[in-house]
């Protein structure tokens, strides 16, 4: 059944019209904007390499990279261990199983924006804040959750996690049932303690599913937008602009006229780094899903 | 660039089949035309019914016209996005400080052939009209308001304090130890500002005003960002004062504009500094209890030079519109935005169905034409005015005898969004370096000035 | 699915361990308990509470009394129902989009497997490596073009240029046994007949994948419905909502949050063994 002729290209047809439109141009567009300067009003004039000098030269540039490093490195301490704990233990559970993992997921499940907003109501820096209502119990002082530079970045990645865990919890307990039982006896017949066999057994039968995960948290967090748009729109004092954000900035924030050659072109330089990632993440799954 | 666009419209069009449609024709007056024009977003029921009163009047007298109303207000996060987008209203508003750029990058539709031949147009108060002027003086984009910065207060949280609501603060000594007093006997803030989307610059640049200084020195062709200087030093100083040696700013620092209003409305800011004609906005958006409300005018330092900022809002026709879109929404300008500020007839209709629908009249607001005018038109309206007047007597009386300044007019937003950061680290880092975050977004803010 | 964990049978019989289990069992629950439903929980009671309650005192249980009028205001003046239509419209249409370019796709490549096969596959794939975020300014420029902002079209269309799903069905195609073409195309079926009655029905697997992938993407998307859907009456609740929460009273804009959040809550409780095996799923390969 070779050639497949006029019906195989009037198959391929919806997805060569929507990815000429929406994909392949774009791409095109992008790298042929960041050598541009436009403001859609006028015509645009080549300016060579001139907008990668401007953002190079931004200090708001190496602001925003440190910020999203400093994002990808809390979500990695504190969101990265957390969903692994859970879903351990949570494997180890009888009874009620499905009640632990239905109260996991039940964050996942609301909206993104509406965990945000609510959380930025938890985070009232005022005494009778949420957060701060319960510390007070305990006779702490308030926290000024969102609008103290130095935990501002912290907040924001406690509620991604919030809002994160419960998916990537699943995903691991999935990967646990997968986890052949015979290792464990044998474990056990070498006498090795529970710690040993989580040790020893679990966590090396888990390997794939972790690097995975890992990649994907480094490549979502590149990309980290909604969290410090709604939270903090990138304050205090820039503490928690994102690279995303900036190019959103720089294409439609600034009033009257956004710079779109500058956006493109941080937006190369962070494709660059993410498409090394990625394809560092789909050699990955390649090889996992297949073995 | 248009080629690759031919194609991308080429294809979809073809395998689609969208179908695009195009206006055109010879002009014909009672051709039907369908004008899409600006509402506030998030209004009260009875101020959507207001709007919709004047629109089915509008309507009545235009028979070929066909209003759309869609919700849009100016918001420096988003308002690229829909210029670039070409999502904005026929008929959009934007504050003065975005006219002269909109203006000289002929991003609105030249409206000044059909705007010169309004009843009123010489008569425009002569700042209010430049900032809806072309270079060679053409208007266009119609001013149709005008306010000044001026100080709002809670008056039941100057009660609760033990301060006498009838007797505001008149100078920054007595605006920090009101705050103070506010912030200890009530727990809530004592005075906030707004710190985000620009308006962290905006407030700056009003209090840099009120001290004497100016964020920028036009000589000739040229110039000279002026960020860094005595009397801003002094604003921030005030500022952090407040903020960490009283603690009488409460513990929210990212306000923008309408975040600040609801908390204000909310009754958890003793304090803050906007628009005088905000009384309206808070009414019709955030639920103010009028018992609450208070207002007086911008304590001002006292030097020669110390002023109010002043501002105002321009009524412009998105760009790429047909003639009879263009006199469509010329006429909708003339008759929703100024007709109520020159007739007496057109005054005495709208302040009638704002005040049955329960919306705000006779909040304070500056003269868009001349005082005279103003002050007549005060009379057209007086027996439906329904804003407390007396709780806003503190400014009403002496807010035409504070000189007003103009915003600052090169790359005034970016040099705004310049400052937003400065004043954010001053209320949230206590070790904050006033003088160094000045002299480098004065750096920055002269690279901008010079790309002119 | 083995039914066992690190700890094997005689390890649950001591007593240690099982006195342990207890603790770290109850342990759990109060901790999943509070970080999964507590939030939800709350916001529930805030949805019925006065606004200077919930920001005197957040966690006290209705000091003052209950205010339901919140909700018929969050119903009324915020509506929902219309913003929510939104949401279900947008995400059902790039569901569509996704499946039917995708299922051609796959089904040409894989199945009908014309000479260019390895070329276009080639190109396909290769914006695998191109992030979403930088299409995000052309990709703007061009729905600007096609005069689509506003237009549900403006979400849909560009949902359906997704080279992932196109790996996924593409290679679960080609794990289907060929004979079973091969004879169909003896019995005389042409290429549409195949596709729709052989290839789709067999399909069922991947579709249910594709489909999860869809629906929570396009549950999740903020930023592009943001820019390119700037008429309030067009938006889903997720670009609404931050934009009301300027021009509305605290509790009634709780109350439409709790509102919002009940139904995918509802939804996830009826359909939780969809949404638990999806979400491993849709997790596994793409997070």
């Amino acid at each position: 059944m070779r050639g497949g002729g006029l019906s195989a290209l009037l198959f391929l047809m919806p997805m060569l019209v929507v990815f000429t439109v929406f994909s392949w141009i774009p791409i095109g567009q992008t790298v042929l904007m960041s050598l541009q300067q436009t403001n859609l009003v006028t015509d645009p004039v080549f300016v060579g390499f001139d907008n990668f000098r401007t953002v190079l030269k931004d200090p708001l540039l190496w602001t925003a990279v440190r910020n999203t490093l400093w994002f990808a490195f809390l979500a990695l301490i504190i969101g990265y261990p957390a969903p692994l704990v859970l879903a351990v233990l949570m494997n180890e559970v009888r009874k009620l199983r499905g009640l632990y993992s239905a109260l996991a997921y039940l964050p996942v499940v609301v909206p993104p924006v509406v965990a945000v907003l609510l959380w930025k109501f938890f985070y009232d820096a005022g005494p009778h804040g949420m957060f701060n209502t319960v510390l007070g119990w305990f006779g702490f002082e308030p926290v000024s959750w969102l609008q103290d530079a130095s935990i501002a970045m912290v907040s924001l990645v406690v509620e991604a996690t919030w809002a994160a865990a419960g998916g990537t919890v699943i995903i691991y307990l999935a990967a646990l049932t997968r986890v052949p039982p015979e290792l464990y006896e044998a474990a056990e017949l070498d006498g090795a303690s529970v710690w040993r066999k989580v040790w020893h057994v679990t966590l090396p039968q888990l390997r794939g599913v972790l690097l995975i995960t890992f990649i994907l948290q480094i490549v979502g967090t590149a990309q980290v937008f909604l969290e410090p748009f709604l939270f903090t729109g990138g304050g205090p004092a820039n503490q928690t602009t994102t690279i995303l954000l900036l190019i959103y900035n720089y294409a439609f924030a600034t009033s009257l006229g956004g710079d779109y050659g500058a956006a493109t072109a941080l937006s190369l330089m962070l494709a660059v780094v993410l498409a090394v990632l990625s394809a560092l993440y789909f050699r990955l799954t390649r090889s996992w899903s297949t073995s | 660039m248009t080629s690759w666009r031919i194609t991308t419209a080429a294809v979809l069009v073809t395998a689609l089949t969208v179908t695009a449609c195009s206006t055109g024709g010879p002009l014909d007056p009672n051709a039907p035309v369908t004008l899409t024009v600006a509402i506030d977003p998030g209004l009260e029921q009875g101020a959507i019914d207001a709007f919709n009163a004047r629109v089915a009047e509008f309507e009545k007298a235009n028979a070929n016209i066909d209003i759309r109303p869609q919700e849009y207000k100016w918001d420096a996060t988003t308002f690229t996005a829909q210029l670039a987008g070409g999502t904005l209203p026929a008929v959009f508003t934007v504050p003065f400080t975005d006219g002269r750029g909109l203006i000289e990058r002929r991003q609105i539709t030249d409206i000044s052939d059909l705007v010169e031949h309004l009843p009123y147009a010489k008569g425009f108060n002569e700042s209010v009209a430049k900032a809806g002027q072309a270079q060679d003086g053409k208007m266009w984009a119609v001013p149709i308001s005008a306010y000044g910065q001026a100080l709002h207060y809670n008056r039941t949280l100057f009660t609760q304090a033990g301060l006498d609501p009838d007797r505001p603060p008149t100078s920054w000594a007595e605006v920090r130890s009101a705050a103070k007093q506010i912030a200890e006997r009530t727990g809530q803030a004592g005075y906030a500002q707004m710190t985000t989307n620009n308006t962290g610059g905006w407030l700056l640049t009003t209090l840099d005003y009120a001290f004497g200084g100016r964020t920028e020195k036009i000589e000739g062709d040229t110039a000279k960002s002026t960020l860094n200087t005595p009397e801003m030093r002094q604003v921030l100083q005030t500022i952090r004062d407040m903020r960490w040696t009283d603690n009488s700013m409460g513990a929210n620092f990212l306000y923008d504009w309408a975040g600040i209003n609801q908390d204000f409305a909310a009754g958890r800011i003793g304090m803050y500094v906007s628009g005088g004609g905000n009384y309206g906005s808070l009414k019709a958006q955030n639920a103010l209890k009028p018992a609450d409300y208070g207002i007086t005018t911008l304590p001002l330092a006292g030097t020669d030079r110390a002023g109010v900022l002043g501002g105002g809002t321009l009524a412009v026709v998105r760009a790429k519109v047909d003639d009879p879109i263009k006199a469509a929404a010329v006429k909708w300008i003339d008759f929703y935005y100024l007709s109520k500020l020159t007739e007496q007839d057109a005054a005495v209709a709208d302040a009638k169905t704002t005040a049955e629908t329960g919306q705000a009249v006779g909040a304070p607001e500056l003269p868009v034409f001349d005082r005279s005018l103003h002050d007549q038109r005060m009379q057209w309206i007086s027996q439906y005015v329904n804003v407390p007047t007396a709780q806003m007597k503190p400014y009403t009386d002496r807010m035409f005898a504070q000189p007003l300044v103009p915003e600052p007019t090169r790359s005034t937003q970016q040099v705004y969004a310049l400052l937003d950061p400065v004043v954010q680290a001053v209320l949230t880092d206590r070790g904050a370096d006033s003088s160094a975050l000045l002299a480098a977004a004065e750096t920055q803010a002269q690279t901008l000035l010079d790309r002119k | 699915m083995s039914d066992r964990g690190v700890l094997s049978s005689y390890d649950r019989k001591r007593p240690g361990v099982r006195r342990g289990l207890r603790v770290v069992n109850g342990a759990l629950l109060a901790v999943l308990f509070t970080a999964g439903l507590g939030p939800v929980l709350w916001l529930a009671k805030a949805a019925v509470t006065p606004t200077q309650d919930t920001l005197r005192t957040p966690l006290a249980l209705w000091p003052n009394g209950f205010d339901f009028a919140n909700l018929a205001t969050a119903w009324t003046r915020v509506e929902i129902d219309k913003y929510f239509l939104n949401t279900v419209l947008l995400a059902a249409g790039a569901w569509l989009v996704q499946l039917l370019v995708a299922m051609t796709a796959g089904f040409a490549l894989s199945v009908l497997r014309p000479r260019y096969r390895k070329i276009v596959t080639a190109v396909v794939l290769a914006t695998l490596f191109v992030p979403s975020v930088v299409l995000l300014v052309p990709l703007y420029l061009t729905i600007t073009d096609l005069s689509l902002i506003n237009s549900f079209w403006a979400v849909w269309l560009p949902a359906g240029a997704n080279a992932f799903n196109i790996l996924l069905v593409q290679r679960f195609l080609d794990g289907l046994p060929r004979e079973v073409f091969e004879a169909a195309r003896v019995d005389g079926a042409g290429p549409l007949r195949l596709f729709w009655s052989i290839v789709l029905p067999m399909s069922r697997p991947i579709l249910g994948v594709v489909s999860v992938f869809a629906v929570i993407a396009s549950w999740k998307d903020f930023l592009w419905p943001m820019l390119v859907l700037p008429d309030p009456s067009v938006q889903p609740l997720s670009v609404r909502l931050p934009a009301l929460q300027r021009f509305v009273e605290l509790d009634v804009f709780l109350a439409a949050l709790a509102i919002s959040t009940l139904i995918p809550v509802v939804l996830f409780l009826i359909f939780q063994r969809l949404f638990l095996n999806g979400g491993a799923l849709g997790g596994a390969v793409k997070g």
